[in-house]
């Protein structure tokens, strides 16, 4: 036993005293350097126009001089993502609960969820533009169509997950309706609701682009929209480096929330 | 009744004529009974019997948890018309929250009956140290062994000092060694309390080693065939099988499911 561990003990610490996640950072800033590099000197030796193909050079210095706008756009996306996936979780969740607390509104409804999760959403776009006219709404709903599918069916399994002999011993304590929801049901179906929040967040960063190209008056994707009508390639590719930003931050809000919300999950693999 | 017999003994338990049919018309299906039960307060009965014979049935039925469909049942002279909330109950499977640490999971029954936190935390903590689950309070169910789970899960069902605990097969999850520990543990428990006590089993070691009396049941629809009240010493020893008086009542809860065709050699 005891040669096992100090095996274990070895292998984790050989090498400099870097911590994994620094580790796997450094060597991704490697690589995103290697590829620029790679890109800049390509671009240079064949003399690509910046029209066509801008160097890294051209767009991160226009990233960094129209920073400003850039940051403004990205703040009105955030915002359409956020309302669009908060109402998107706060409707599926309790929806969820009704689904799967009551078998006639499963039966009735089960299909008319799966036809609409099987449509493409934006196809909705232009009904929406025609009820609600250009601008943020129209965003916001279809983030809401866009991240409100993965978390009802996430969430449904979740609320039946939970194993119904536990509700033997929460009525021998004589707990009431709510006492169950709250503190058997719902955080028993957390890691299934946080799974398909995880989904439904991917989901709503590329629905919130798709979403204000044909249908909003601010954000990244009517920025970069608007550039392609000028063919402004280095606005262009300083909106997408910014777009990439803005998914990254809501990715890691959610692992960030998961942990902080279920600290019951943080089991070592 | 003076309230000083909940907080101390045992409940008696009383049934007649209890019987369960699941479903209604061609898909009935006549799941147990009938059946009388009558035991006294604080008194160990195991119902041992083959797979499928009601024995869960007929926990979930004395409990209120699931309705009576012919019979009646009276917990300490009084009707059951609901669940009983004066119990403690403990499955196969620990059944603990994932979501909540060991102490929580036993918690969790002063946060739903509402009472008072000191006074219940100083019984967990009591009932940690006398299931050896020192250390463990602070873990979450999935950093438990299957062992300190069931125990954890056995503390649940005491801390509000229930005055009567079924349990449905509790230890039949476990490998041997846990088992008879925990088998040893639960009748030293059983010894201090005196609780009413309804354990389900397959192993007739576990219904010897623990009881009363055994009631062995036959094949579905269950009914109880045998009485066989345990004439030994307390508290019984961990190798019980190296004991004469242990295996005359083995033998005779064979003879009696060899009689039933519960084996077929």
């Amino acid at each position: 036993m005891a040669q096992m561990s100090t095996v274990e003990t070895s292998g984790g610490t050989r090498g400099p005293a870097l911590p994994a996640w620094l580790k796997s950072g450094l060597l991704t800033i490697v690589a995103v350097l290697i590829v620029m590099g790679v890109w800049q000197v390509a671009a240079i030796a064949f003399d690509v126009p910046v029209w066509l193909v801008p160097k890294p050079s051209d767009f991160m210095a226009r990233f960094v001089s129209d920073f400003p706008l850039l940051l403004h756009h990205a703040f009105e996306t955030s915002k359409t993502l956020l309302m669009g996936f908060a109402l998107g979780v706060l409707i599926a969740v309790p929806l969820a609960f009704a689904i799967t607390s009551f078998g006639a509104l499963e039966r009735g409804l089960f299909p008319v969820i799966v036809f609409l999760n099987i449509m493409p959403k934006t196809v909705i776009g232009p009904i929406l533009i025609v009820w609600f006219g250009i601008g943020p709404l129209v965003a916001v709903l279809i983030v809401f169509l866009m991240s409100f599918f993965p978390v009802l069916v996430d969430s449904m399994s979740g609320f039946r997950a939970v194993d119904p002999r536990l509700y033997y011993i929460t009525r021998s304590m004589g707990a009431s309706p709510a006492q169950t929801f709250f503190r058997i049901r719902l955080p028993a179906s957390m890691d299934h609701i946080f799974a398909g929040m995880k989904i439904g967040v991917v989901k709503a960063v590329e629905g919130v682009i798709i979403a204000e190209f044909i249908a909003s008056s601010a954000g990244l994707g009517y920025l970069i929209m608007r550039a392609s009508g000028f063919m402004d390639m280095t606005l262009m590719f300083s909106g997408l480096i910014m777009a990439a930003l803005v998914a990254l931050v809501f990715n890691s809000g959610m692992s960030i929330a998961e942990v902080v919300l279920m600290p019951w999950a943080r089991r070592s693999h | 009744m003076d309230p000083q017999k909940n907080q101390g003994t045992g409940a008696s338990i009383v049934a007649r004529d209890i019987t369960k049919i699941y479903g209604t018309g061609a898909d009935a299906f006549h799941a147990l009974g009938p059946i009388d039960l009558d035991i006294k307060p604080g008194e160990f009965v195991s119902l041992i019997g083959p797979s499928g014979c009601g024995k869960s049935t007929t926990m979930l039925l004395v409990s209120g948890l699931e309705p009576i469909s012919q019979g009646h049942v009276e917990i300490d002279g009084k009707p059951l018309t609901k669940p009983i909330s004066e119990i403690g109950i403990v499955f196969q499977d620990h059944l603990l929250l994932d979501f909540r640490t060991a102490i929580q999971n036993v918690m969790l029954q002063q946060e739903i009956r509402k009472l008072d936190k000191a006074d219940m935390r100083s019984r967990a903590d009591a009932l940690f140290e006398q299931l050896d689950l020192v250390g463990a309070e602070d873990k979450y169910p999935w950093q438990l062994s299957g062992g300190m789970r069931q125990r954890v899960s056995i503390a649940r069902a005491l801390v509000h000092d229930p005055s009567m605990l079924i349990m449905d097969e509790p230890f039949g999850a476990l490998d041997a060694i846990s088992r008879t520990q925990i088998r040893h543990d639960l009748e030293m428990l059983w010894l201090a309390k005196r609780k009413t006590v309804l354990f389900i089993t397959h192993s007739i070691e576990e219904a010897v080693g623990l009881s009363d009396r055994v009631l062995v049941m036959s094949k579905s629809p269950g009914r109880i065939v045998e009485e066989i009240s345990i004439d030994l010493p307390r508290p019984r020893p961990a190798h019980l099988g190296e004991y004469p008086e242990f295996a005359v009542y083995a033998k005779k809860i064979y003879t009696i499911f060899e009689k039933l065709g519960v084996y077929n050699f």
